[in-house]
């Protein structure tokens, strides 16, 4: 086992760990702002249970890194022997999702939570307060995307 | 795929005709009735509050009568069973049903009045149990708890706080007392928390004992004229009783839901008599007419003109609206583009001289969300079902089955994407064979072959599709603002905003495509040069000059135009954020096929370790919950983000709304529907 391993194992983690994290808080406060409404008219179930999981999908795309990072480095299965840079290159890849991933959760409930109190006073506009959340998840994407192509990239280099 | 053209409708009617005219436009449901018509000397409003408050409190009335029977009597019918539609109901069994209405109301009121009875029993339990508690430690006790004493002796029966000897009790009564040695003390029962006690004494003694007691804490026992042990019995004939009587009033109550039908139907009955009255009261009348104006789509208004004349004596008019009507807005689309009126309608209606933008963006959502789920299972999954229940439930309310529909389409290109892309439940067949057949990796890999390539291996090819994809969606949204300025005679906008854009960012991305280290970057083969390298430049030029010369053609001053246009020029970084968004279909692509992987990759590890049969339980349970999870995270995923490429990207470029959406005077009903042939 090398130096190099660890440092990509800690990418991997990290990854999964903070976006989870962030996933964690950002689903629960929704989930908070949700149950409310639902004392209140219990048809918005549905509605609000989609605005609830909208800040989830970070922990999944988190998932995702670590897993793609893992099958990379050979810890699932293969040859776990990377120099120390190699497991550098592999923690670097990992880290715009661990960190985006958590501040955006995070920031992305803030906007569900508006959102869900939006369909609560008007439920014909859940379309619209669908989309805020959303525009929040696109920095999550972006850093989704770099992390994945990096995560190839360095993978193509050994 | 288009706004159904309006007309201004006016009918003037005789007033006793009212009730029977606007009872046939609420079932019709294609009249959007004025509400704010001026007043005039002639023609006034009447008002009618007060009847349409007994109508709004029948229907609150036989509401609560029906959640009633609801939970005493749960109505049969799955989960499924909401997707059916309100039960239809031809125009005589309707009238026909009308006359049990006075005694649908008694029902309902029986119903009401019953719960009522049901509940008080049900809350006398509690309070006879703890009456029934504070007796216990009097059981054994033979007199009754209110007995006084008799003619010469005082008695006092009660308790002493915390637990006492009898010997505790003299004591304590020395302590406040002089005359401890005149009291005679039974003690009834001790327990931790009290001191059941019975205190005789003279009379003369009385008031001396009293006051030695009132120090000492004493309370007396609970009230009762009875002997306890028979007081105990007593109570609990009444809990016995009040059980029983809760028993038989919810067997009446569940008797009475035989009526729920009736209940449901008159409930719509005077739902639909408080929205008409809500209408009388907005119209204008005469002594002997009203008056009543609205909107009616083209299409409808020939056959409802003649079919009110019908049946009555009045005068209508059907106009153009004019420009300054605000007139709301009826889409109508054919299959394909139909479901996606429900996401238009989401956003905002068309404003005034816009397209319905329905079609054009059906063209490209459900693309968006296969793309994005791309997985041939998935969308099986997604188009059976939804498919399943559109069939199934033929009488579905119509939001609903759009809705569906849309999910249907948007299966059929999960299942294409899914297909070209290499991708059944993820890996699952490479991993099947893996693990249960022994099929080395590269074999089973080639068992499902994608049909153009498997994004996972070549990710950066997918991502340059997915720009060329976002690049063909911008275009469109150009080429639709294009056409609708051309359509309301705005040739120059049309040039400007619209041809100048297309010139200047085609240009551009022709010039990237000319630097080698893009395409290499892109993963294209190819390099633009020679000829179509300096068409690149010309257009870049032409298409920018427009933009910085028009781009700010609303200023006033030469300066401010300048500035202004060169500012507009800078709106090239929007497109650039615009196109880089469509990364967003390999991102969440690539999820759904990893996530899947993860999956697969656990449910082999799982049940290849273990002997068949186990291994294979094991990986089927493992497989249905990843995948269900997976199915239903990614669905979401996709819907939302399909959405958001609409609203955000593609409606940004040609599609503002601002349109009213057309509500008309309909029979707003829960159960039923009545259907006039």
């Amino acid at each position: 086992m090398t130096m190099g391993t660890v440092f990509a194992l800690l990418g991997a983690a990290l990854s999964a760990l903070l976006a989870g994290v962030g996933s964690a808080i950002g689903v629960g406060r929704a989930g908070q702002a949700a149950a409310g409404v639902v004392t209140e008219d219990p048809n918005k179930f549905s509605q609000v249970l989609i605005m609830q999981l909208l800040p989830g999908t970070q922990g999944i795309y988190g998932l995702l890194i670590a897993f793609i990072a893992l099958t990379n480095i050979g810890i699932m299965g293969g040859d776990p022997n990377l120099t120390t840079s190699e497991g550098l290159l592999y923690l670097a890849a990992c880290l715009p999702m661990a960190i985006v991933g958590l501040v955006s959760a995070m920031q992305q409930s803030n906007a569900a939570v508006a959102g869900i109190a939006l369909v609560n006073k008007r439920p014909d506009q859940f379309g619209k307060a669908m989309i805020f959340p959303a525009m929040v998840e696109t920095y999550a994407i972006l850093a989704l995307l770099v992390s994945i192509l990096a995560i190839f990239g360095v993978a193509a280099l050994h | 795929m288009a706004v159904m053209p309006m007309k201004r409708m006016t009918i003037i009617a005789l007033r006793r005709d009212r009730k029977s005219i606007l009872e046939y436009l609420q079932r019709q449901g294609e009249v959007e009735i004025d509400r704010d018509a001026p007043e005039d000397e002639f023609y006034h409003k009447i008002d009618v509050s007060g009847s349409r408050q007994i109508f709004e409190k029948n229907v609150q009335l036989l509401d609560t009568a029906l959640s009633v029977l609801a939970s005493y009597a749960p109505e049969g019918g799955g989960l499924l069973s909401s997707l059916d539609g309100r039960r239809i109901l031809s125009l005589e069994e309707y009238e026909s049903a009308l006359s049990k209405r006075d005694k649908v109301m008694e029902t309902a009121r029986k119903i009401i009045s019953l719960q009522k009875d049901d509940a008080e029993a049900k809350a006398s339990v509690p309070k006879l149990e703890i009456t029934k508690e504070s007796l216990a430690p009097w059981k054994d006790f033979d007199l009754p708890l209110d007995h006084k004493g008799t003619k010469k002796t005082a008695a006092y029966i009660g308790t002493l706080p915390g637990e006492m000897s009898l010997e505790d009790i003299y004591v304590a009564l020395a302590g406040v007392s002089e005359h401890s040695d005149r009291f005679d003390v039974n003690l009834i029962a001790s327990e931790p928390q009290q001191t059941c006690v019975m205190i005789v004494c003279l009379r003369e003694d009385a008031q001396d004992l009293s006051e030695a007691l009132h120090r000492l804490g004493f309370a007396k026992a609970p009230s009762s004229s009875d002997v306890p042990a028979q007081e105990v019995s007593r109570i609990e004939a009444q809990i016995a009783r009040a059980g029983a009587q809760s028993v038989t009033i919810a067997q009446e109550i569940a008797a009475l839901a035989e009526h729920r039908d009736d209940i449901k139907l008159i409930r719509d009955y005077f739902a639909l008599r408080a929205d008409k009255y809500e209408v009388i009261g907005e119209i204008n009348q005469s002594d002997k007419v009203f008056i009543l104006t609205g909107y009616v789509t083209a299409k409808v208004a020939p056959k409802l003109e003649s079919a009110l004349n019908d049946k009555y004596d009045i005068i209508l008019d059907l106009a153009d609206p004019t420009e300054e009507d605000d007139v709301p807005i009826r889409l109508t689309n054919c299959g394909y583009a139909w479901p996606i009126e429900g996401l238009v309608e989401n956003y905002s209606m068309p404003g005034k001289g816009e397209i319905d933008p329905s079609f054009i963006t059906s063209l490209f959502y459900y693309i968006c969300f296969g793309l994005m789920l791309s997985d041939a299972a998935y969308g099986f999954i997604l188009a059976i079902a939804t498919g399943i229940c559109i069939l199934k439930f033929k009488n579905m309310e119509s939001g609903l089955k759009r809705t569906l529909s849309m999910f249907f389409f948007c299966g059929v290109w999960t299942i294409i994407a899914g297909f070209v892309f290499g991708s059944f439940f993820g890996d699952s067949v490479s991993s099947i064979a893996q693990t249960f057949f022994g099929v080395d990796k590269a074999a089973a890999d080639g068992l499902l072959p994608a049909l153009w390539f498997n994004p996972l291996n070549d990710p950066i090819r997918m991502l340059t599709f997915s720009f060329a994809f976002g690049l063909i969606h911008l275009f469109t949204g150009l080429g639709v603002l294009i056409y609708t300025d051309v359509k309301n005679g705005k040739v120059a906008d049309a040039i400007f905003d619209g041809v100048s854009w297309m010139l200047f960012v085609g240009g551009c991305v022709m010039l990237l495509l000319t630097m080698p280290m893009i395409t290499g970057m892109l993963g294209l083969d190819f390099v633009l040069s020679g000829a179509p390298a300096k068409a690149a430049v010309w257009i870049t030029l032409i298409g920018l000059l427009g933009v910085v010369a028009f781009g700010g053609r609303e200023s006033k001053s030469i300066g401010g135009r300048i500035g202004s246009g060169l500012y507009s020029a800078y709106g090239i970084t929007g497109y650039l954020s615009d196109v880089l968004s469509y990364s967003r279909l390999l991102a969440l692509g690539l999820a759904t096929s990893v996530i899947s992987s993860v999956f697969n990759t656990m449910a082999g590890m799982v049940g290849g370790a273990l002997p068949v049969v186990i291994g294979v339980i094991l990986y089927l349970i493992i497989f249905l919950v990843g995948h269900a999870l997976n199915l239903a995270i990614n669905a979401l995923g996709a819907y939302v983000h399909a959405n958001r490429l609409q609203y955000v990207e593609f409606f940004g470029k040609f599609y503002n709304g601002g349109g009213r959406l057309f509500a008309p005077f309909t029979a707003k009903t829960k159960y039923y529907r009545i259907k006039e042939d």
